[in-house]
């Protein structure tokens, strides 16, 4: 059985994504941002090991919650995660929003790290970089990361409604 | 022989001997010979011989210093006169201190008691002034002894005690089909029946506006949708006629067209019968939109209230599936989403969703696509909140998806919470209802003084047994109250008594309002039920099942009583969860006073609100609505159910719907979601930022920050009194 090296699990986070979301927070990432807001996820050997089917169950117990992936860098565990994200798919309904370090084409051009990518619905990708930091954008910290969807985006236009202030 | 003794409000009461020993002996001891009983009987004696029936306080206290001054203890006589003026002193100083802190417009939380009036202003000031007086009277005046001692021990607060003398009535849903079909009278000017939908807004303003200075509550309009939508039919046929006048064409026949929905399209390449149908509809949905900002702008903007308020009202809807009422719903989101002068987020009307499976929630349903977007709204704009038509209090078995009218048979609240639905004198609905007065309980206050029982059981016992007492007092407040308000007479509510509450059409003028308020509710409110629970277990609901299942037991029987209490004195009491603005830091600080800082519950500025997880302890909304839903079955007076949201929100109006979700799972009844939301009065920016100091993009220093109090909105935080900015100071979000 697959384990993953937990820093810390939120339940029902609104923060990490649409909607209610358990967000399970990894621990060790090689990228060290400068200006990273949590540097204590850096460490490899930080947090404390889950096996998938405990982390399933975290998951499975809450019928509001979709799920985040962040870290730490969740593609650093990248078996582990896949097996977990491969489960989730497969016994839930429910959505994977990922954040990682790397971009979007450095994972695509790594046999390794694009196992991930298939069970992902949205990846936001790219290092923080602190001259790009921008509070306003939507699930982000720096105008260079991207949210990527990976599977198709609802586009929900209600007819007849005034047009909603873009998020950034 | 003296009888009676005039007190110095008038009333008069049973000559005491008791009193005068009391007042002496009093005196003697803080001399330093100390108490001579035999003394001070013999004065008391003397002056009940008095060849006098009744006497004055007055008059009796010169009696004791002249026989104190003929006696041999003179220096008692001095000790007596120093106490007397300085009691005097006080009574006088008390209400001069009160008048030069409003005079003066210091912020206190007595000029802050009430976070939507700006007691600043002059009409504001007269309020205060008004209100301040009355208070005194009420207490000296129109409580019985008892009801007095528990109110000035802090065990109840009677709420709008200032209005009491008034006989005013709290607050009313407004049957606004019956004003705009038939016109009304208010005293000056007469108002004909609506024709258009720039007439009916505008008179659903007026509405509330007037009833506003009949009343001491909120205002309501219980089912906004239906009311308005015969109105964007006649716009369009207006438009129609337009058409027709100008090009001389008759179009009368496309006036009843089945039109699916009122959307607006542009006209290029529409040709015909269709084009002239798109342009009446495009004309109509404009004037609809115009309309419905009128409506909330004249609701932001008229101080109709006494003391420079706006009115407290609120607004529900989400339930007309006609295509008519589906384009007033969507405009009135779309005014409240793009917000009020440059784009501010609108205070009033509070906006509440009327949230039903079948109608709105539902996927499949007619109006989810206004739901979808009414969380969208309420992700921005704090409104509307949701009331859940599924939770099975909320159901009436005579809803019918068919009936024209079946809002009649909707529960609809009032924005803050009160909610009256059932009925034993009448038919179950909220329109032409509403609650009479409603008084809290300080349950927090009886279980301190049960703490110190060491076993369980019997602490618990001995605080039942309180509780009793307590509600016993509350019920005859209420009921005291109830049979003084009923000696109004009609003409004191031209518009409530005449128009709106639910039989008043048969009252004449002279008449008393007796007949009809039993179709009010009278509610019995409680405060800090978490603190309650952390004094008699230790710990509070949100963090231990056995203090939840005591919490449960509390609230199960104080309901129970309520209803006891409904047949016995034949009225409708129901219990509140209090929405406790100025009431949040009363107690404590009273408490507090008497028992000194106990950890956990007297250690805050503030009690929780009424059964609500502390604001302090962090756990998840699943969580906290698991532990609060019960809550609401038990509490048919009133309740709602807050969920704090961190991050933006409108980064996230999918937590919203999630947030309706949880409380369609476990049948709460009413509910909202609270944000931050930052906006620099300068230039418009706006954030989610829990506390911004400096605009981001002007650096400007005028920031408005909006939270929610109570279920309403504050324009500013600057407005709230020091408890509820304690309690917002420790606010977490739920995650």
């Amino acid at each position: 059985m697959a384990k993953i090296r937990i820093l810390d699990i939120i339940e029902e986070t609104m923060a990490d994504g649409p909607g209610l979301r358990t967000a399970i927070y990894c621990a060790g990432c090689a990228h060290r941002c400068p200006g990273c807001h949590n540097p204590q996820s850096w460490d490899f050997a930080g947090g404390h090991e889950m096996t998938v089917d405990e982390l399933l169950d975290i998951v499975k117990a809450d019928e509001f919650s979709n799920v985040s992936f962040s870290g730490g860098d969740p593609f650093y565990q990248a078996e582990a995660f896949t097996e977990l994200a491969r489960r989730i798919k497969e016994e839930t309904g429910k959505t994977i929003w990922c954040w990682t370090g790397f971009t979007y084409e450095e994972i695509l051009a790594d046999g390794r790290l694009s196992m991930l990518l298939p069970y992902i619905d949205v990846l936001v990708d790219g290092p923080f970089i602190q001259e790009l930091r921008d509070p306003e954008l939507m699930f982000r910290g720096s105008s260079n990361q991207r949210i990527i969807y990976l599977t198709e985006k609802e586009d929900d236009v209600i007819p007849g409604t005034v047009p909603l202030k873009p998020a950034k | 022989m003296v009888r009676n003794v005039i007190k110095r409000d008038g009333r008069v009461v049973e000559f005491d001997k008791k009193k005068i020993i009391d007042a002496v002996t009093r005196a003697m001891d803080v001399t330093d010979e100390g108490e001579d009983i035999v003394l001070a009987a013999e004065i008391a004696a003397a002056i009940s011989k008095i060849a006098k029936e009744s006497m004055s306080v007055e008059d009796i206290q010169d009696h004791v210093e002249m026989e104190l001054m003929n006696s041999t203890r003179k220096e008692v006589a001095k000790k007596y006169i120093a106490y007397r003026n300085q009691r005097n002193l006080a009574r006088k100083a008390k209400s001069r201190e009160i008048f030069k802190e409003i005079i003066e417009a210091q912020a206190t939380d007595v000029t802050r008691e009430n976070a939507n009036m700006n007691a600043d202003t002059p009409a504001g000031m007269m309020m205060k002034f008004a209100s301040e007086s009355t208070k005194s009277f009420v207490d000296e005046c129109l409580l019985s002894e008892d009801v007095k001692e528990a109110v000035t021990n802090a065990y109840i607060h009677i709420h709008d005690k200032d209005y009491y003398p008034t006989k005013s009535l709290t607050c009313v849903q407004h049957p606004l089909d019956k004003i705009l079909k038939n016109g009304f009278f208010a005293g000056h000017g007469e108002s004909r029946p609506a024709k258009r939908i720039e007439t009916a807004s505008i008179l659903g303003c007026i509405s509330m506006e007037t009833v506003q200075n009949e009343m001491h509550g909120g205002q309501a309009i219980p089912a906004f949708d239906f009311y308005m939508a015969p109105f964007v039919r006649k716009a369009y046929q207006e438009e129609i006629d337009k058409i027709s006048d100008i090009t001389g064409i008759d179009y009368s026949r496309l006036k009843d067209f089945a039109i699916d929905d009122y959307i607006k399209r542009d006209l290029l390449g529409i040709q015909g019968d269709e084009r002239v149908i798109q342009h009446a509809i495009n004309m109509t949905v404009s004037r609809v939109h115009q309309s419905m900002e009128a409506f909330i702008h004249n609701m932001n903007s008229i101080h109709s209230r006494g003391g420079n308020q706006v009115v407290f009202s609120s607004i529900n809807y989400g339930t007309d599936t006609s295509a008519e009422g589906r384009c007033v719903i969507r405009e009135i989101l779309n005014t409240t989403y793009e917000g009020v002068g440059n784009g501010s987020t609108a205070i009033f009307p509070i906006q509440i969703w009327k949230k039903k499976r079948g109608v709105s929630y539902l996927p499949e349903d007619r109006n989810h696509d206004l739901y979808r977007f009414a969380c969208k709204v309420s992700a921005r704009r704090f409104f509307p909140n949701f009331i859940n038509l599924d939770a099975p209090f909320n159901f009436h078995e005579q809803w019918r998806a068919d009936d024209p009218k079946r809002y009649e048979y909707e529960c609809a609240t009032m924005g803050c919470r009160t909610r009256v639905f059932e009925n034993r004198f009448g038919p179950k609905t909220s329109i032409g209802r509403g609650n009479l007065s409603f008084t809290t309980i300080n349950i927090v206050r009886i279980a301190i003084e049960c703490m110190g029982i060491e076993d369980r059981n019997d602490r618990i016992q001995a605080f039942f047994q309180k509780l009793d007492w307590a509600l016993d007092i509350t019920a005859k407040q209420l009921c005291e109250r109830f049979n003084f308000q009923k000696t109004a007479l009609k003409k004191q509510f031209p518009l409530l008594m005449g128009a709106l509450w639910v039989g008043s059409e048969g009252l004449e003028d002279t008449d008393t309002i007796e007949k009809v308020i039993n179709q009010g509710t009278l509610g019995i409110g409680f405060i800090g039920l978490a603190e309650t629970l952390i004094a008699l277990t230790g710990k509070h609901h949100g963090e231990s099942e056995e203090a939840q299942e005591l919490g449960l037991r509390i609230v199960t029987y104080m309901r129970d009583k309520a209803n006891e209490y409904s047949e016995m004195f034949k009225h409708n009491f129901s219990v509140l969860a209090t929405p406790a603005e100025g009431l949040s830091g009363r107690f404590t600080k009273l408490d507090r006073k008497k028992f000194g800082i106990i950890p956990g519950i007297t250690d805050k500025e503030y009690y929780t609100n009424s059964n609500h997880v502390p604001v302090y302890y962090n756990c998840t909304p699943k969580h906290k609505a698991e532990i609060e839903a019960p809550y609401h079955d038990l509490t048919r007076g009133g309740h709602i159910f807050y969920v704090e949201i961190d991050g933006d929100a409108t980064h996230n109006p999918e937590a919203i719907m999630s947030i309706v979700d949880i409380m369609d799972k476990y049948n709460i009844g009413y509910g909202s979601v609270n944000h931050n939301r930052n906006r620099c009065m300068d230039c418009g920016y706006e954030n989610a930022d829990a506390d911004l100091a400096e605009c981001p993009k002007c650096h400007g220093h005028n920031i408005d920050k909006l939270q929610r109090i109570t279920g309403y909105l504050v324009g500013t935080t600057g407005r709230w009194n020091n408890a509820k900015l304690a309690e917002l100071r420790d606010r977490v979000v739920h995650k």
